[in-house]
């Protein structure tokens, strides 16, 4: 058929009506999560991650009688920088103070340009890898690895404690069964990487993993859709911990930009959630309709304000004290008791993000 | 110059940036044309501040002087921490007839009946703008020269700018400021911001506005249209109309620059379709903020991110000059009711 484009008419869009490469395979990454691969250039295995479009109530979890109080009050106040990771090949729990020495030894080769160093003698750095035993949930999750990396002053008096330059652990709490399972026995999948601490050294740090244990690190963000499940998850909490308060950030793209933030009183956050809760019966699970919902109503009440479209923007923050997420993929965990929930979330955005 | 000036001195020329001090130090008038010429601004900052002190050694200066080179630099660089303004209300018949120096001798005798360690200093701007900066001691202490107040007062407006006030000095200066300008009273009007002159023309309209008219003249188009000559046709009358309110509402050309709005939200929830219906009112705070808060806004409804018509919570910006807004349910529309600063 000719296309007659007439001058009259709006352009029509011209495209093909069906494009049958879309019927599979792409559809676990239709909720928004950017495709970061395509099906027919990797080799690894065909998994079944899909985006939850409901969950387990979150339960406040008393994680201090499991896990190590110490290794909690780590990773709990601190903001993070989230990577996804591959998974580790030959990494082995069993070998923590053998890669303690290998990554301060790498460290200081990196610092001193390339010069031979022996193993063992670690000058001006001292990295100590840990396993925080009880953080998992199921079986199929490894345990994750605190990484703190302490700088050592040549003129430290004898006894002064070294400072804590760099931290990060990596970590898989409830990863995909299926997903775990299908992998080789050789690899362990910790695909959640958090840092806090100079850009530097987490470059170092990564180049280091991705020498060690043939793994791949990339940003990790966090889209709206999840930032809104944090939203949902932390206002619920509020009848257990009083989240004191309910932000929501996001940037409208006006000229100049345009930030927004809308505060909502704990309380009436909160009797929003429940009475959401309420309309659809109350169940063991969270629907993601229900999150919709209530992060709708709370723009539609700003709507009727400032009429200002918010869907035209991005939601870019959210935060409660329990902690506060960042799209960039920056996340601050306040309270242990909710601790385990948020990192089962990110792990689920890791696991989806990284290429298979 | 005893050490309190010589550490101020340090101060004030560390918080100057290196490429604006040789302006700042030509308009101070205590050092002499040789003296100037032999500081090399080309020297690191402590080097030359050395050199400076012992400059004012020689010239025998002391704290006052020192404080006449802070205010020398603020009032060049007045978007520095944050302003608010007050309004004088209820003048007396002599308010339009107050002159300069009556007012600064009428405010410093005020000043110095209610607190007894304080030094004021007062300049008077090119613009007419009397500038005052305050340092508040209390009973027991020398007055802190480190963190002093300035305000802003154009004899025969209204409007107060003041910055770095703490809430304990805040009556003092009030008290002060009343008598020696001729009004009844002050009061917060709820506008604050970093730029001065933003403020300024905000309050006193000093900035291109537009009028609601019943034949539109057209607006200059500013954004680009689409390329396409019918959707062109289709949606010119509908972007007109939308620059057409914008301009109504926040004004023509370049706009005041106001970084922040914030409005305290005590309404109730009654979205339709949502199960939160209830009589208390749902409460929030909403912040908005830019680099320029009007240029954003007027964009937003501009570009058609904001539905019109722009809606009278956000053109009492402009309207009312306010940036601080309490909105409630009570009486027809919506009332502005006062609220403490947040």
């Amino acid at each position: 058929m000719e296309a007659r484009v007439s001058a009259i008419t709006t352009p029509r869009n011209e495209t093909a009506p069906h494009r049958r490469t879309k019927s599979y395979g792409f559809s676990r990454r239709s909720l928004g999560v950017e495709l970061t691969s395509h099906f027919g250039c990797t080799p690894g295995q065909l998994t079944a991650v899909r985006i939850p479009t409901s969950r387990g109530i979150p339960k406040p979890r008393n994680l201090t009688e499991q896990v190590d109080p110490e290794h909690v009050a780590l990773i709990v106040k601190k903001e993070w920088k989230l990577s996804y990771v591959t998974p580790l090949y030959q990494f082995r729990h069993t070998q923590l103070q053998s890669y303690s020495k290998q990554l301060a030894s790498f460290l200081v080769a990196e610092k001193q340009q390339g010069v031979a160093v022996e193993v063992g003698q670690e000058l001006g750095f001292k990295v100590v890898f840990t396993a925080a035993l009880g953080l998992a949930e199921t079986e199929d999750d490894a345990e994750t690895v605190l990484i703190q990396i302490q700088s050592k002053s040549a003129f430290a008096a004898e006894g002064e404690t070294a400072k804590v330059v760099w931290s990060g652990w990596l970590s898989c709490v409830s990863g995909d069964v299926e997903y775990l399972k299908a992998l080789p026995p050789d690899f362990t999948c910790l695909p959640l990487f958090g840092t806090s601490g100079a850009e530097s050294l987490t470059t170092l740090v990564m180049s280091w993993f991705e020498r060690t244990f043939d793994c791949y690190f990339g940003p990790l963000g966090i889209n709206s859709t999840n930032l809104e499940w944090l939203a949902a998850l932390w206002t619920g909490c509020h009848s257990d911990t009083n989240i004191r308060y309910l932000k929501l950030a996001w940037t409208v793209p006006a000229q100049p930009p345009l930030d927004v933030s809308y505060t909502v009183h704990p309380q009436d956050a909160w009797e929003l959630w429940d009475s959401i809760r309420q309309e659809s019966g109350l169940r063991d699970t969270v629907d993601i309709e229900e999150v919709n919902c209530f992060i709708r109503g709370l723009e539609s009440h700003f709507f009727r304000h400032f009429r200002i479209y918010l869907s035209a923007g991005t939601l870019t923050k959210v935060a409660t004290s329990l902690g506060s997420a960042h799209k960039d993929g920056k996340i601050r965990i306040a309270s242990s008791d909710m601790m385990t929930s948020v990192l089962a979330l990110l792990t689920e955005c890791a696991l989806l993000k990284m290429p298979i | 110059m005893d050490d309190s000036a010589k550490q101020v001195l340090r101060k004030i020329i560390r918080r100057i940036p290196s490429n604006k001090l040789q302006n700042i130090l030509s308009k101070w008038e205590h050092l002499s044309k040789k003296q100037f010429r032999s500081l090399e601004f080309t020297q690191a900052k402590w080097l030359l501040c050395d050199n400076l002190l012992s400059l004012c050694e020689e010239n025998d200066l002391s704290m006052k002087h020192v404080t006449e080179l802070e205010m020398i630099y603020r009032i060049e660089n007045p978007a520095q921490g944050s302003w608010n303004v007050c309004q004088l209300i209820d003048p007396s018949e002599e308010a339009v007839t107050v002159d300069s120096l009556t007012f600064k001798d009428s405010f410093k005798a005020h000043l110095k009946h209610l607190i007894s360690h304080v030094s004021v200093k007062m300049k008077k701007h090119e613009d007419n703008a009397i500038w005052i900066r305050i340092a508040w001691g209390d009973n027991f202490t020398q007055p802190n020269h480190l963190n002093p107040t300035y305000v802003v007062h154009h004899l025969q407006t209204p409007y107060v700018f003041v910055s770095g006030l703490t809430a304990k000095h805040k009556p003092f200066l009030h008290q002060a400021l009343i008598p020696s300008t001729h009004y009844g009273g002050l009061k917060d009007v709820h506008l604050s911001g970093r730029c001065l002159t933003a403020l300024r023309d905000l309050l006193m309209r000093q900035y291109k506005q537009a009028f609601p008219v019943k034949h539109p003249r057209l607006l200059q188009e500013k954004s680009p249209v689409p390329s396409h000559p019918n959707i062109e046709t289709e949606h010119a009358k509908h972007t007109e109309k939308r620059l057409q309110m914008a301009a109504e509402a926040f004004g023509e050309g370049i706009l005041p620059k106001l970084e922040t709005a914030v409005y305290k939200l005590e309404t109730r929830f009654r979205e339709n379709g949502m199960p939160g219906r209830r009589e208390e009112p749902f409460r929030g705070v909403v912040k908005f903020s830019s680099s320029n808060l009007l240029e954003s806004l007027k964009n937003c409804v501009s570009s058609g991110m904001a539905s019109a018509p722009v809606t009278p919570l956000l053109s009492s910006i402009t309207q009312k000059g306010r940036n601080y807004f309490v909105i409630t349910d009570k009486g027809p529309g919506v009332s502005h009711t006062q609220g403490r600063k947040i």
